[in-house]
């Protein structure tokens, strides 16, 4: 064979130092793949991956349910209505007693504490305790379950109340055909109460009742959806619901306390009601959006939620279970002994015996160790990739994206690799006895230093590797699919359940750029310097070294 | 081969500590050509020596060069050695072939050439027929002249062997002495240790003698062994009746004295070795006695080594 300048190929210096390298990189490969452990965390890294996958499929054969972003479709109190329903009403959506045309209690007179009290009349009679013996009682006339629901009461039980049987708070049950026993129960009703010994209870009457008829709580979900032009001139956000315009609604009462705030229709102060602002940079990038309160704040998931989580599934196993697990734990089970184990069985003395330098002998073991560990993560990767593309949301059958998003994730899981397996193999070689220990402290420190980026720290975790690990996701993310910032923006804007806020954030080491390309460059070129020191000090350290 | 201007091995007053333990002492040797034995007991500094040639050590003092390049320095030398070093450890689940010619690509072999040469020295060391095996499965003998292959397969210079023969059986030992012979025969320079007297003088007649990290001989074996023969020598023989043959051994001339140390045993005492041997057939003869064996207790490193610092054997 011969080389370009027609050298023979066998004689070049680059072709010697070529086969040194390829003999004890394979060296090293073999060595690995004879180990039990290899397998084991192998093995294990393979089930975690597979559980997440299996955790990921069966969301997607779920479907989604519509997200009730607002929260306003529950029903707090138990009174019957949907929170929005009572909100349009002006009645309290976290008080029983107060919902559409429920009317206003005025209360007449109560029963003492302590004794026995009686009293005969028409009245509504508020949390009352004792017998009832009635003419006429009002059936659940509002629905929900604060009054007392008397066309289903059981027969009382032999006995004392509270010394035989007990009711529940709020219910009662049949003494005879016309008489009732309840506890602490609300009910309208003409008759005589008796208290039971000991407590009290009012009475009084509704005024302003009318009838209302209870919403179904789908009428509160995704009910106000983003309505946004495309153009930051025109209007954008419209108020789908009512509940920011507040048209035909009752009145406001006046805030009892300093904290209480009056519905503002125009929270951004851009001088138009019921809006939403958004604000784009020159090249057309959203770069902030400010809605009114109230305004598109329950937007359906079709558009959004679904991608959303989808994004934040691949991110969020990407930073997760591939940086943070894979890349600490591989490492610390395949690189810390990649020297260390060749000197404590002494088997370092044939490959110390050769023309081979003591430095490149290092970068030859780690190259064979990031060629097993980095394989994996690779492989790995696309078999996520390849899962996630074709289940994901969307038109087309195959999401080629997520494939390049996957692939980012394991070329910078490959980099954080390479740095673990510099700075464990190097204390490997510092210390064979304490090296472990300290490697395990450093592992610790990292996840958390991961943990703090992943909420949001920007300089706190520079000084590991982590984090410039995450930050090249985000870049890489923010490359591959650039409106992942503009769907960050809305979900927090309009306070969306969000996993692409939990999981993912702006890169922020842009050098002033704000250019994902700059970030990314910049933590690749951190990473890789971490290897090379690391590198640089396992070979000072281990040319200096007597073997014995 | 090594040229005169630059011997293979030089160590100039070198010296070797750990701590406050000494593991050379001023050591100064020139070797080129043919097999040094290197000869002394468990401690005396040959494994010392051979790691601060191979570059493992660095001198506390002195200067060690191979064929005139500092080993701690630079790794160049290393082409021209091969090293079998103490360990026992191999890779138990390489096969004998895929050890040599993978530590043979080292030196920059392609693939091809550390194959045909890997057979080639695994031949020579007489595990052709198993280098297809794994090494987990060689016994003692087998795995020591794998490691001898795998310092023999880029046909270096010089030849290091740590104690080559340690925990072979007789077989195993004969043979590799033979491949050591023969690596000297080939104009080789060859350097081996062991601290069994017996097992150099059958290798080679040049010799180190190391004690406690110092020098305490160099030269032909033959030559310091006649100096010995001619100091206080035991020989042990066991026979039915110790005292009825040593009225026959008294007479006689090399003999001064005899002792009756244990029973069944006769000690012979002489000053001149070699005469004693030759007069002892003849007298055995003579007394009609049923000898069971001879000894010679002194004729070990221990008594050589007592002779040389000058205490008694």
């Amino acid at each position: 064979m011969m080389d370009r300048q027609g050298r023979g190929l066998s004689e070049t210096v680059w072709t010697r130092l070529d086969r040194k390298a390829g003999a004890i990189t394979e060296l090293t490969i073999r060595q690995l793949r004879n180990r039990l452990s290899t397998w084991v965390v192998l093995a294990v890294s393979f089930l975690l991956l597979v559980c997440l996958l299996a955790l990921f499929i069966g969301g997607v054969r779920d479907g989604w349910e519509p997200i009730d972003n607002d929260n306003d479709s529950h029903d707090w109190d138990g009174d019957g209505y949907p929170a929005g329903q009572e909100y349009k009403y002006g009645s309290d959506a976290n008080d029983p007693f107060s919902f559409p045309g429920s009317g206003d209690f005025v209360q007449e007179d109560y029963f003492e504490w302590g004794g026995v009290g009686q009293h005969s009349g028409n009245h509504t009679w508020r949390y009352v305790t004792g017998t009832f013996t009635y003419n006429w009682i009002e059936n659940n006339p509002i629905g929900g379950d604060v009054f007392l629901d008397v066309s289903n009461l059981d027969d009382c039980p032999e006995g004392e109340m509270f010394d035989d049987f007990w009711l529940d708070w709020g219910s009662g049950c049949s003494l005879s055909e016309n008489s009732i026993l309840v506890h602490e129960a609300s009910f309208t009703g003409n008759g005589t109460f008796r208290t039971q010994e000991g407590w009290g209870g009012v009475w009084g009457y509704m005024e302003d009742v009318f009838y209302v008829e209870p919403e179904p709580a789908s009428n509160y979900i995704d009910e106000d959806d983003i309505d946004w032009t495309g153009d930051p001139n025109k209007i954008n956000g419209f108020d789908d619901d009512g509940d920011c315009l507040r048209i035909g609604w009752p009145g406001e009462p006046e805030p009892q306390w300093w904290w209480e705030n009056r519905h503002d229709p125009d929270g951004n102060g851009n001088g138009i009601d019921c809006d939403v602002q958004w604000i784009l940079d020159s090249n057309g990038n959203v770069v902030g959006i400010y809605p009114d309160n109230n305004v598109d704040e329950d937007p359906s998931e079709e558009n959004l939620a679904y991608e959303d989580a989808h994004r934040a599934f691949i991110i969020g196993t990407g930073k997760i279970a591939f940086v943070m697990i894979l890349g600490i734990f591989l490492p610390l089970f395949l690189a810390l002994g990649l020297v260390r184990d060749e000197t404590e069985n002494g088997t370092l003395h044939y490959l110390l015996s050769k023309p081979i330098h003591r430095g490149e002998f290092i970068t030859y073991r780690i190259l064979g160790y990031l060629i097993v560990a980095g394989g994996f993560v690779l492989i790995m990767s696309l078999f996520m990739g390849l899962v996630t593309a074709s289940l994901g949301p969307g038109d087309s059958i195959f999401r080629l994206k997520d494939v390049i998003v996957w692939l980012g994730i394991a070329f910078a899981t490959i980099l954080a690799l390479a740095a673990y397996g510099a700075i464990f193999n190097t204390l490997g070689l510092l210390s064979a006895r304490y090296g472990v220990y300290i490697a395990l402290v450093i592992g610790v420190y990292e996840f958390v230093m991961a943990v703090l980026t992943l909420g949001g720290a920007e300089f706190i975790p520079v000084l590991s590797v982590s984090h410039w690990t995450l930050q090249l996701i985000d870049s890489i993310v923010l490359i591959v699919w650039p409106n992942t910032i503009e769907m960050h923006l809305i979900a927090t804007a309009f306070q969306l359940p969000s996993g692409i806020t939990a999981f993912w954030n702006p890169p922020v080491h842009t050098l002033g750029t704000e250019s994902p390309f700059v970030s990314g460059l910049l933590s690749v070129i951190v990473l890789m310097m971490i290897t090379s020191l690391m590198i640089l000090f396992g070979q000072r350290q281990f040319k200096r070294r007597e073997i014995m | 081969m090594s040229t005169k201007a630059t011997p293979a091995v030089v160590i100039d007053k070198c010296s070797k500590w750990y701590g406050q333990v000494i593991g050379l002492n001023e050591v100064s040797l020139a070797i080129d050509g043919g097999v040094t034995g290197i000869l002394g007991p468990n401690g005396a500094g040959k494994s010392t020596l051979f790691k601060l040639l191979m570059g493992r050590l660095k001198p506390s003092s002195g200067n060690v060069r191979l064929f005139g390049v500092d080993p701690w320095e630079s790794t160049a030398p290393y082409r021209r050695v091969g090293y079998v070093a103490e360990t026992e450890k191999l890779y138990d689940w390489m096969t004998g072939h895929d050890f040599v010619s993978t530590l043979a690509r080292l030196h920059g072999m392609t693939r091809e050439e550390a194959s045909d040469r890997a057979s080639h020295v695994l031949e020579f060391v007489g595990l052709a027929d198993v280098q297809n095996k794994e090494i987990g499965k060689y016994s003692k003998g087998m795995r020591q002249r794998v490691k001898i292959a795998h310092a023999l397969v880029h046909d270096p210079d010089l030849i290091i062997l740590d104690e080559p023969l340690h925990g072979c059986d007789p077989i195993a030992r004969t043979s590799i002495m033979s491949v050591i012979r023969d690596l000297g025969t080939q104009g080789k320079t060859v350097l081996v240790s062991s601290h069994i007297l017996d097992e150099i003088e059958r290798i080679t007649e040049q010799i180190v003698i190391l004690h406690n990290g110092r020098l305490l001989a160099l030269g032909n074996l033959h030559a310091i062994r006649d100096l010995l023969d001619k100091h206080p020598h035991r020989i042990l023989i066991r026979t039915e009746n110790p005292r009825k043959l040593a009225e026959y051994f008294v007479p006689e001339d090399p003999v001064y004295g005899v002792r009756f140390a244990e029973e069944g045993a006769l000690e012979v005492l002489t000053n001149d070795l070699s005469a004693a041997h030759s007069v002892l057939p003849r007298v055995i003869v003579e007394s009609g006695l049923k000898i069971t064996s001879i000894e010679n207790p002194d004729d070990n490193l221990e008594a050589l080594l007592g002779y040389l610092v000058g205490g008694t054997s």
